[in-house]
């Protein structure tokens, strides 16, 4: 199980604000937008990118297509992409308290 | 309205150029209509406009009307396409001049655009073993006429070639991590 997880990691920061937004089922363009919000504005995600990353991360089976209104398709995640955007976060953690003295530069 | 054509050629690593080209045009007050296989692009004339052109190239497998949409709530406006090119236009505010870094673009990481060349290049290397049969073929019969046709493959095999390098290189530009 773990390596079929840590195959993943780490995520780019495009494929970790994705699967972090889907914390609750959503379509393309509400998932542009709450990247950009809990980001602060510091990942903007552009259609392309986006489309490209739900193709590869459904094929991963990271999450999966729950829904369909208006040609705007909704996802959530899937266990194993729970799984992966969890054991991103925890490592991301260890290097940013690694790197908190940085602040200070 | 008036409409007037213009002949030019890009080749598929070089559609940075041809974004800016469009850009240009719209500036000047020429909007883009339609783009022919041979090269041959339509304008309308109108008010200069502070317009981003983008290009994709789409995968066939991939659900269309899903990413028509998405790009529509993005905020693009899909305004053609060429076999598998797609052709997106975004207004920039008008009070900005942005440098050609800063300005909208349908992809917003590396790998992304990366991803785009690759899609490319699995088509021309998916190809290469049908040209190759046709000039070993068509080598194999000799007679002065086939032997001319033969030159001109194996030029065309070897322009084909720099065209997969080319891709390769701007796929690696593109990837190049620390």
């Amino acid at each position: 199980m773990n390596a079929a997880i840590n195959k993943y990691l780490p995520l780019s920061e495009t494929t970790a604000y994705i699967l972090l937004a889907l914390s609750e089922p959503l379509h393309g363009y509400a998932i542009m937008q709450k990247v950009e919000r809990i980001s602060e504005g510091s990942v903007s995600l552009g259609p392309g990118t986006l489309y490209g990353a739900f193709t590869t991360l459904e094929k991963e089976k990271l999450i999966t297509k729950v829904g369909e209104t208006d040609r705007r398709k909704t996802y959530a995640l899937t266990e194993k992409g729970r799984a992966v955007i969890k054991e991103h976060i925890a490592r991301v953690q260890i290097l940013a308290k690694n790197g908190a003295f940085t602040q200070q530069w | 309205m008036t409409t007037i054509h213009q002949w030019r050629w890009f080749f598929a690593w070089q559609d940075d150029k041809e974004e800016q080209w469009l850009r240009e045009m719209a500036l000047a007050g020429w909007h883009f209509r339609d783009v022919s296989p041979f090269g041959k692009y339509t304008f309308e004339q109108g008010a200069p406009r502070n317009d981003v052109y983008r290009l994709d190239f789409f995968r066939r497998d991939m659900n269309k009307a899903e990413y028509l949409q998405l790009f529509q709530d993005a905020g693009w406006a899909y305004v053609g396409e060429l076999s598998r090119w797609q052709y997106f236009r975004k207004t920039v505010a008008d009070d900005l001049d942005p440098a050609a870094s800063d300005l909208p673009d349908i992809f917003s990481d590396n790998e992304s655009k990366a991803a785009k060349y690759r899609r490319i290049l699995l088509i021309l290397v998916a190809l290469l073993p049908i040209y190759l049969n046709a000039i070993i073929t068509i080598a194999r019969q000799q007679n002065s006429a086939t032997s001319v046709y033969s030159i001109v493959m194996i030029v065309f095999l070897f322009f084909y070639t720099y065209a997969i390098i080319r891709l390769i290189m701007r796929v690696r530009q593109l990837t190049k991590k620390l």
